[in-house]
C-alpha cells in the first residue's frame, strides 16, 4: 500500500478481461440523436481484425461513431460494444485501444516524447516504461530525428502523425482513426497511408473514416458506407464498384475542337449521349466505362485531335452515394 | 488480497502522478497562471507597505486624566501635587523643597498592570500614580464595590461572552497608547490581510483563474480526447487534475503566507526579535487558505464541467461568499449564517487558531476600548462611551471574540478543517457525476 512515488514498481495487473467470443467492435441497432436531428439511426456492425474504411460525406455520422465507440457520447438506443464492455459506463476497453481524434488541438506546449510519455503513463506504464514505448512508437511513424521537438513547431502532417504515435503507445489491437490524412501534405499521407497498412499486416482492427474514396482505396478493401446516419452499403470495394460500372458514367474530354471530337466519338457504340459544356470541352455519357476507355485513344489518334485532358468527374463518393441513393442525396 | 491492492495503488498513482505532472506542467505554460500570482503579489505587497507605514507611525502619547496640566501655574504639575498632598488648584500650595516633575512624565504615567490572560471574574490593576491611594475615604478608593481598594474587576458574562470592566478611578488610567496601538495595529494587520486579503481573496481568485477551466477548457479546445481516450474513470481525470491544481496553489500560498510571517514577526512590534506566536496565527490562514481555494476549486471546475459559461456560476458564488465573509467577520465570528458558506468554516479556522495563539486577544480588544476609563457622552444620543485606545476598534473588528461554534478553540479548529475538507470531497463527488454523465463533442 505505499504509493509507488518512484514510479519503479510492477506493471499493472489487468482486472478487466475483454470477451474473446465478441466481436472487436459491435453496434447492435445503435441510433444516437440531437433533439430532432438523427446523427445514427438503427446501425449495426460488427468489425474484427483488418483495416476497414469508414466513408461518408460530412455530417454522415462517421464521427458520431467514433464518438459513441470512445465513451464520449451516450447511445440513445441500441448497444455499443467493444470487445464486449459498453465504453460509455466502463473505460477499461482502451487499455487495448488507440483512438486518433479528427480534432487537430494538440498540447503545443509540450514535446513529442513528453506527450507520448504523458499519455502512455495513463495506461499505467511506469516513465522508464512509458519512455521506452514512446521511442518505439516515433520511430513507427519516422518522427525519432524530432521528438525532442515542441509539438508546436510541427507541420500538420507531423502533427498527425504524433497523434497516430501516441494512439499505439499501449501497442493496441484496436485503431480507431478519424480523418486522419486530412490536410495532409502528399508525402505525409503516403507515411500515414503506410502506417496505416503495417497495422492491418499486423493483425490489428483498424477503423479509418474519410470523405474521400480513392483515399481509402489505396489503403483496404474493406468499406463501410455511412449515409444520413445509416449503413448504405458495406463490404469489398471492388464489388461496389462493380455494381457502379452499371450505371451511367460521364467522361469529360478537354480538347481544341469540341465540335470536330465529338464527331469521330460518335462512331464508338457504347457512348450513349454527348454534350458540349464549351468550345474547349466535351462531355460523354456511357454504361460501359471500361469500353469507351479501351477504344477512347485509337479514335483520337485515328482522327487527329489534340486532347488535352481526360477526367472522369463522377468517380467519387458523391457520385456514388448519388447512384446508390437513387439520386436523393 | 494485498497484491491486489498494492497492483491497483501502483496503477492509481502512476496515472495520478502522471496527470498531476502534466496539469502543474500546463499551468507553468500559461501566462494567465503568471499574471493571476504576479497579481496576488503585488496586491499583498501594496498591504504590507501600508503595514511597514503603519510601523513608523508613532501613536501620540496622550494624557488621558490630565494631570500633566500645571493648573495652577505653580510649575508644580497636577499629579505630583496630588502625590505631595498639596493643592493642585492653588498657586500657594505646591511641595516646597521638591524638585518639579517635567510634565511628560505624567503623560502614559498608569499603564495597564494587567496579566490576566482568560480574565474571568478577575481583580486586576495597580495604581502607579497613587491618584486612587490617595483619596481620603474608603468608598472613594473602592468605587466598584468589589471590596478591594484601587483595582480593576473585569467581568466576564458567559453568555454574551463580553467582558466588562469595572474600575475604581484613577487606577491604570492613562495607559500608553503607542505601546497599545502598536500592539493592536499589528495583530489587526495580521487578521485582516489573513482572513480577508488571504482566506477570502486568494482563496476565490486563484481557483476563479486557475480551476475554472480546469476541465473546461480541454473540453472545448478538443484535447480533452486524448486524456479521456485512455483507461481511466473520468471521476480519476478530475481528482488528478485537482491534485495538480493544489500541486501549484497550496505552494503558492503557503510560500505567501511564510514571506508575511516572517516580516511582520520580525518588523512587529514587541520585545523579542521575532514574533513567535504569530506563526500559529500564521499557520491557520495558511491551511484554512489551501482549504478554502481547494473547495472553491473543486466547486468551479465542476461548474465549468456543468456549463462551458461555468465562470459565471463562479461568480454568482462568489458574491455570496463576499457576502458571508463580511457577516463573519462583522459579526464578530458568532453568527451562525456563516456556516452555509465555505468562507465562513474558513475564517472560523482563523478565529479558533486566534484564541489558542493569542489567547489574550479579547482581553486586549476590550482593555483598548475601555481605553483607561475615560468617557464622553455623546451629543447625539446622550449614550456614554469610552475613549477607545488607538487601532482597538481595528482589531477588534478583525478579531472573531468566538469561533462560533461553542467548542473548545482546538476542538472548532479542526472541526472547521474536517468541514472544509468534507467540503471539496463532496463537490469533487458531484463534480464526477457530472462528468460522467457529459456528452463531450
Amino acid at each position: 500500500m505505499i504509493p509507488d512515488l518512484t514510479q519503479e514498481g510492477k506493471a499493472e495487473t489487468k482486472e478487466w478481461k475483454p470477451d474473446l467470443t465478441a466481436p472487436v467492435v459491435m453496434f447492435d441497432r445503435v441510433s444516437k440523436s440531437y433533439g430532432r436531428i438523427n446523427a445514427l439511426s438503427g446501425v449495426s456492425i460488427g468489425i474484427s481484425g483488418g483495416v476497414t474504411g469508414i466513408l461518408g460525406l460530412n455530417g454522415a455520422g462517421k464521427s458520431t461513431m467514433f464518438k459513441l465507440m470512445m465513451g464520449k457520447l451516450k447511445a440513445s438506443s441500441g448497444a455499443v460494444r467493444l470487445f464486449g464492455t459498453d465504453p460509455w459506463k466502463n473505460p477499461a476497453p482502451y487499455s487495448r485501444i488507440g483512438f486518433v481524434p479528427e480534432h487537430e488541438k494538440l498540447h503545443d506546449w509540450m514535446t513529442a516524447f513528453d506527450f507520448i510519455v504523458t499519455f502512455g503513463r495513463l495506461h499505467g506504464m511506469t516513465r522508464d516504461e512509458a519512455s521506452k514505448e514512446a521511442a518505439r512508437v516515433l520511430d513507427f511513424v519516422s518522427l525519432t530525428d524530432v521528438m525532442h521537438k515542441k509539438i508546436g513547431q510541427f507541420s500538420k502532417g507531423m502533427r498527425q502523425r504524433v497523434k497516430i504515435a501516441h494512439a499505439l503507445v499501449n501497442d493496441p489491437e484496436l485503431i480507431i482513426l478519424d480523418e486522419p490524412l486530412q490536410g495532409c501534405d502528399p508525402l505525409a499521407r503516403t507515411t500515414i497511408m503506410n502506417v496505416i497498412k503495417e497495422l492491418g499486416r499486423m493483425g490489428r482492427t483498424v477503423l479509418v473514416s474519410s470523405h474521400i474514396l480513392h483515399e481509402i482505396e489505396r489503403i483496404t478493401e474493406q468499406i463501410v458506407i455511412l449515409h444520413r446516419g445509416r449503413v448504405l452499403a458495406l463490404g469489398n470495394s471492388h464489388a461496389i464498384r462493380e455494381m457502379l460500372d452499371q450505371h451511367p458514367h460521364k467522361i469529360l474530354l478537354e480538347c481544341d475542337k469540341a465540335r470536330n471530337l465529338a464527331k469521330s466519338v460518335m462512331d464508338i457504340n457504347e457512348v450513349t449521349g454527348m454534350s458540349f459544356v464549351n468550345e474547349n470541352q466535351l462531355l460523354i455519357e456511357t454504361r460501359h466505362l471500361g469500353a469507351v476507355h479501351s477504344r477512347l485513344p485509337k479514335v483520337i489518334v485515328d482522327g487527329k485531335h489534340t486532347v488535352k485532358g481526360i477526367d472522369n468527374p463522377d468517380d467519387d463518393l458523391q457520385s456514388i452515394l448519388v447512384y446508390l441513393t437513387g439520386g436523393f442525396l | 488480497m494485498s497484491s491486489r491492492m498494492d497492483s491497483i495503488w501502483s496503477k492509481l498513482d502512476r496515472k495520478a502522478t502522471a496527470i498531476a505532472e502534466f496539469t502543474i506542467r500546463q499551468y507553468r505554460t500559461r501566462i494567465s497562471t503568471w499574471a493571476v500570482m504576479i497579481a496576488g503579489i503585488l496586491a499583498l505587497s501594496m498591504l504590507v507597505l501600508f503595514y511597514i507605514d503603519g510601523l513608523n507611525t508613532e501613536f501620540e502619547a496622550i494624557d488621558n486624566d490630565g494631570d500633566s496640566i500645571d493648573h495652577d501655574s505653580d510649575g508644580y504639575p497636577t499629579g505630583q501635587e496630588i502625590i505631595e498632598g498639596t493643592d493642585p488648584f492653588s498657586a500657594q500650595s505646591f511641595p516646597v523643597g521638591v524638585t518639579p516633575d517635567p510634565a511628560s512624565k505624567w503623560i502614559n504615567e498608569d499603564d495597564f498592570d494587567w496579566d490576566a490572560i482568560e480574565a474571568n471574574d478577575m481583580s486586576q490593576g495597580y495604581d502607579d500614580d497613587g491618584d486612587c491611594r490617595t483619596r481620603t475615604t474608603s468608598s472613594q478608593r473602592d468605587q466598584n464595590d468589589n471590596n478591594i481598594e484601587c483595582d480593576v474587576y473585569m467581568d466576564w458574562n458567559i453568555y454574551t461572552q463580553e467582558h466588562t470592566i469595572y474600575s475604581d478611578g484613577g487606577v491604570d488610567e492613562d495607559p500608553d497608547e503607542n505601546l497599545y496601538g502598536q500592539e493592536a495595529q499589528h495583530r489587526a494587520f495580521v487578521l485582516g490581510i489573513g482572513k480577508f486579503g488571504i482566506v477570502y481573496m486568494l482563496g476565490i481568485m486563484l481557483p476563479l483563474f486557475l480551476a475554472t477551466g480546469l476541465i473546461r477548457e480541454e473540453m472545448s479546445s478538443g484535447t480533452m480526447h486524448y486524456m479521456l481516450a485512455k483507461p481511466i474513470a473520468r471521476g480519476e481525470v478530475l481528482l488528478y487534475r485537482m491534485i495538480g491544481y493544489i500541486g501549484v496553489t497550496w505552494p503558492y500560498i503557503m510560500s505567501i503566507c511564510l514571506v508575511l510571517c516572517l516580516i511582520t514577526g520580525f518588523a512587529g512590534p514587541g520585545e523579542s526579535i521575532f514574533r513567535w506566536s504569530d506563526i500559529g496565527i500564521w499557520m491557520s490562514i495558511s491551511l484554512s487558505a489551501m482549504l478554502v481555494s481547494l473547495v472553491y476549486g473543486t466547486i468551479f471546475c465542476g461548474f465549468g464541467i456543468l456549463w462551458k459559461n461555468g465562470v459565471i456560476l463562479a461568480l454568482l458564488l462568489g458574491v455570496w461568499e463576499l457576502g458571508m465573509a463580511f457577516v463573519a467577520i462583522a459579526s464578530g465570528g458568532d453568527s451562525p449564517i456563516k456556516f452555509f458558506s465555505v468562507i465562513g468554516w474558513g475564517l472560523t479556522l482563523v478565529d479558533s487558531a486566534t484564541m489558542i495563539f493569542w489567547p489574550d486577544n479579547n482581553t486586549l480588544i476590550e482593555v483598548g476600548l475601555w481605553g483607561g476609563g475615560q468617557s464622553v457622552t455623546s451629543w447625539f444620543s446622550g449614550e456614554e462611551r469610552f475613549v477607545s485606545l488607538p487601532a482597538a476598534e481595528a482589531l477588534s473588528t478583525f478579531s472573531g471574540s468566538t469561533s462560533g461554534l461553542s467548542l473548545a478553540p482546538w476542538a472548532s479548529a479542526v472541526t472547521a478543517s474536517l468541514v472544509l475538507i468534507i467540503q471539496a470531497a463532496m463537490s469533487w463527488f458531484i463534480g464526477q457525476i457530472v462528468f460522467k454523465s457529459k456528452e463531450i463533442d
